[in-house]
């Protein structure tokens, strides 16, 4: 009984900063290679438990020779075992997930580029550029710094053109944002 | 330095800091910096071997990496062993280098390095000349290895003969670890050695 009262009193205090020393029963469930308790978990064939995101790394790290971290038994993403707890009511498969790599992979054109906005003459051109389309975000991230010589000199047809399609764009985006308003 | 290198390190540091080892002096763990990326280990020369009673200091950087590749670990206490380097201390260890496996850790690894000593493995040597010596004459090979660990590690067995041979040459005004690299190269042959270093 012991141990049960144990195991009750380590969950009520999860870990993760390892504040908390001797937390025995929870060892049992920490990743071999983070010594975290292991998040998305997965089991190899071999019965070792590691984080997904973890394990993938250390499979990634060595692409030529797979074998687990901790018996050095062969290992590959198709031989681990998802670990599926109470709480876990999804049941999504770890493995699908796209494990926490190196940014870049999902990143967005708006944080790709910074404030893009900041340099141009017009505030609407801003507002526009973040809030509805990162229109102004393809222009600018070419030539950041340049004295914007990309588009058309004022007086233009062109530079007519595209301040009317940039108005066009700003009202558009405005009938949006009422609309998500009051919808 | 990336997050799960240094909460891994911390982590380690603590373990290693309540374990058995520690509590005993076969290891010691300390900190270099605050960035948890270098530190300073010392393992306990085995005994029954040329190193006991010698305490071997060990330099310890952990990569961004880490524990995805092994840590950059090289012995800062001069030791004459076939896998360690006699110049620059470097330790030819598989687990250092492709047997790394992400669930080692610095106790693991230290303690690795402990039975290193208790079993060199000259056919994969790091320093060429003392492997050499341990395959051909093993008897010279352990009177070095305790010389060394003698006079670097503070272990117990004064070796008499070779503390003179290298006294003569500092006389002569060869630098001491020279005169004694030289000598425990050349066999502690004192005329080789000294053809070495003068010429
Ligand atoms: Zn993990
Ligand atoms: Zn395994």
């Amino acid at each position: 009984m012991a141990e049960t009262s144990e195991a009750q009193a380590s969950a009520s205090a999860p870990g993760g900063d390892g504040s908390e020393d001797d937390k025995r029963d929870e060892r049992m469930l920490e990743c071999n290679i983070c010594l975290d308790t292991a998040r998305d978990a997965v089991v190899s064939m071999c019965g070792h438990l590691f984080c997904w995101p973890c394990l993938h790394q250390w499979l990634e790290t060595r692409p030529s020779r797979q074998v687990c971290p901790v018996c050095k038994a062969a290992i590959s993403r198709d031989k681990v075992i998802p670990l599926y707890g109470r709480g876990n009511t999804k049941q999504e498969d770890p493995r699908n997930k796209v494990p926490p790599r190196p940014a870049g992979q999902r990143s967005e054109p708006e944080s790709a580029g910074g404030f893009p906005g900041f340099g141009f003459g017009e505030g609407f051109h801003m507002s526009f550029g973040i809030g509805a389309f990162p229109f102004g975000v393809f222009t600018s991230t070419f030539n950041f710094g340049d004295p914007r010589p990309s588009p058309a000199p004022r007086g233009t047809a062109q530079y007519d053109e595209e301040q009317f399609l940039s108005k066009i764009f700003l009202w558009v985006a405005i009938l949006f944002v009422l609309w998500l308003i009051f919808a | 330095m990336a997050n799960i290198a240094a909460k891994r390190i911390k982590r380690e540091f603590k373990e290693v800091m309540k374990s058995e080892e520690v509590a005993d002096g076969t290891l010691k763990l300390e900190l270099v910096n605050n960035s948890w990326t270098e530190l300073k280990g010392q393992i306990a020369g085995p005994s029954e071997t040329p190193y006991e009673g010698g305490k071997f200091i060990l330099e310890i950087k952990v990569p961004e990496t880490y524990p995805f590749n092994p840590p950059k670990i090289r012995f800062l206490t001069r030791i004459w062993h076939p896998n360690v380097s006699s110049v620059t201390g470097a330790i030819c260890l598989d687990i250092l280098k492709d047997q790394w496996a992400a669930a080692l850790t610095l106790r693991t690894v230290l303690l690795s390095i402990q039975a290193l000593l208790s079993a060199a493995e000259p056919n994969d040597p790091q320093d060429a000349v003392v492997a050499k010596q341990y395959r051909e004459n093993i008897e010279l090979f352990h009177l070095t290895a305790q010389h060394w660990t003698n006079v670097y590690a503070g272990g117990p067995n004064v070796i008499l003969d070779f503390v003179q041979k290298v006294q003569m040459l500092t006389d002569m005004g060869v630098d001491e670890n020279q005169a004694r690299v030289a000598l425990s190269t050349f066999d502690w042959e004192l005329e080789r050695a000294t053809e070495q270093l003068f010429s």
